[in-house]
């Protein structure tokens, strides 16, 4: 017994020590790159061309210095926080709906077209013409249609969501193993739609959530690119800073979205190993 | 319907599956794969019935055929002399690569076809625990299908099907990834469960010792062509020892059918 617990206790430290390793390649790495940088940005004339890393994390303080009035779309109402959070509620507040609406009816067709051999051979070639367009080239449409502003940005972010579910439902639906589908009609599945909901969703549940989890990526970059354009939000700021030559503002707004990104990120992967526990 | 022959009402009623000149072609007329030809065959009520032949020469068509995934070409498939159009609960199939949901725990898994509003039963709750106890997979309940070994995934796989009580229970090599000692402890359990309910199995392998020790009667398959070469009864008793003379012999004579088709001249 004491051998055991011996045993295991040696495998803890291997593990703990395994982990520290990594964990200390990880922060070498970091300084390195801040050495780089800040050696860089030393060596750089004119100064503000490359910000020095000590100026970005100053700027980076500054974004929750100052507070900015937020207009919250539909309710009309006012909001004032630090500036930093102001404005990625800004993005948010088109990010957001873009996201869940792209996700869900993206989901919903990608289920019907993988499911329903008919609609298939009806919309894939459709499909095919549609998919290869890049979301930012819909930005001339969501400006006549819209206006660049709030919804605008979202319908932009709405098409890049759109076709990245469409995908992940689609395949993941196609690709449900036969002998399952075998297996339930011997156990008294019979309609197409129960067939659907107990065997080939389930089956195709991790491809979406993967899916999906790529989609919170690929829409910061969408979103990004659409507040260039003039959509109130960060990417906007990141822009406007750097009109001013505020490099520093821009390169706090950005690490601003990686923040966020990572947050949704983390906060995501951890409900999807909660719901995927079996995979 | 109509019987041919002069049998007796009795002879008609232990009809339980009833094969009818049954062929199966895959593919395109130009380039086409006969899996199944004139297939005529009868199985039993509560007869335990092996089909062995080569890889691929039918014997999982003939199995699909039965469970109604597959329709044939020509020819008829009859259970208690109703034609097969579809699966159904009649008819439960275990499958070679196990086929179980791996969303669902060992227990859904087993509930499966009951959850469906077909299927009526009192207390659904009490039979899965019934079946857990029948297949030896307390404990594991709650585990995931990939945290299981292949021996307990197919434990699952058999319990899965009897929940819904078949009449007929299908095998498609149910064994065949399975190591030799969990494959024999599997072989008694599974004669166990047969025996307990009556039910009538057909069983597909490879392995010829494997069908000497389950089968009634055993069926070999034709390899190239896909039709009944012969069919031979086992008149052994159970538990049937592997090394005793008798099973030695129906061995020998099943391996020499396999390895000489009949219909080289």
């Amino acid at each position: 017994m004491s051998l055991n617990t011996d045993t295991a206790r040696l495998t803890r430290w291997i593990r703990f020590e395994r982990g520290l390793r990594r964990y200390l390649r990880g922060l070498g790495g970091l300084g390195l790159f801040l050495a780089v940088w800040w050696v860089g940005a030393i060596m750089t004339q004119p100064s503000y061309l490359v910000p020095s890393p000590l100026d970005s994390a100053r700027a980076f303080l500054g974004l929750f210095a100052t507070s900015t009035a937020v207009v919250v779309p539909l309710l009309g109402s006012e909001l004032v926080l630090p500036t930093g959070p102001a404005h990625l509620l800004e993005t948010l507040f088109h990010y957001v709906p873009g996201l869940l609406l792209g996700a869900v009816s993206g989901i919903s067709l990608g289920l019907a077209m993988g499911w329903n051999g008919t609609l298939d051979d009806w919309l894939r070639p459709l499909v095919r013409i549609l998919r290869p367009i890049p979301p930012l080239a819909w930005i001339v449409f969501a400006i006549v249609w819209f206006g660049i502003h709030h919804a605008g940005a979202a319908f932009i972010v709405f098409i890049g969501a759109f076709w990245i579910n469409f995908y992940g439902a689609y395949g993941g639906v196609e690709n449900t193993p036969g002998e399952l589908t075998d297996a339930a009609s011997t156990l008294g599945v019979e309609r197409d739609l129960s067939m659907l909901k107990l065997v080939a969703l389930p089956s195709a549940a991790p491809q979406v959530l993967t899916a999906f989890r790529t989609s919170i990526g690929r829409s910061w970059m969408i979103v990004v690119g659409a507040e260039l354009f003039g959509a109130p939000g960060v990417g906007y700021e990141i822009i406007n800073a750097s009109n001013n030559l505020a490099m520093a503002t821009s390169v706090a707004y950005m690490f601003l979205i990686s923040l966020a990104f990572l947050c949704m990120d983390v906060a995501f992967r951890l409900t999807e190993r909660r719901v995927l526990s079996w995979h | 319907m109509a019987l041919k022959g002069t049998e007796g009402s009795a002879a008609t009623e232990s009809r339980k599956i009833e094969l009818r000149n049954v062929s199966k072609t895959y593919g395109t007329e130009e380039e086409s794969v006969q899996a199944l030809s004139d297939v005529s065959i009868t199985v039993e009520t509560g007869e335990f019935y092996c089909v062995v032949g080569e890889s691929g020469c039918g014997k999982t068509t003939l199995l699909r055929t039965i469970a109604g995934l597959e329709e044939p070409s020509n020819g008829s498939v009859l259970i208690d002399g109703e034609e097969v159009t579809e699966p159904g609960l009649d008819r439960g199939m275990v499958f070679q690569e196990y086929a179980l949901f791996p969303w669902r725990t060992v227990r859904e898994n087993i509930r499966f076809g009951l959850e469906r509003p077909a299927c009526d039963c009192p207390d659904c709750a009490a039979r899965v625990r019934e079946l857990i106890d029948l297949v030896e997979l307390g404990g594991f309940e709650e585990k995931y299908p990939n945290e299981l070994s292949g021996g307990m995934k197919q434990r699952v796989g058999i319990a899965r099907s009897l929940a819904v009580d078949p009449e007929i229970l299908l095998m498609d090599e149910p064994f065949g990834s399975v190591d030799a000692r969990t494959r024999d402890r599997l072989h008694s359990e599974l004669l166990d469960i047969w025996e307990k309910t009556g039910q009538t199995v057909v069983f597909v392998t490879h392995d010829i010792d494997e069908a000497v020790t389950l089968a009634d009667r055993v069926m070999v398959m034709e390899s190239d062509t896909g039709a009944v070469q012969s069919t031979v009864s086992v008149g052994l008793d159970r538990p049937r020892d592997r090394t005793d003379h008798g099973f030695v012999g129906y061995v020998a004579r099943i391996r020499d059918e396999v390895a000489s088709p009949a219909n080289i001249s």
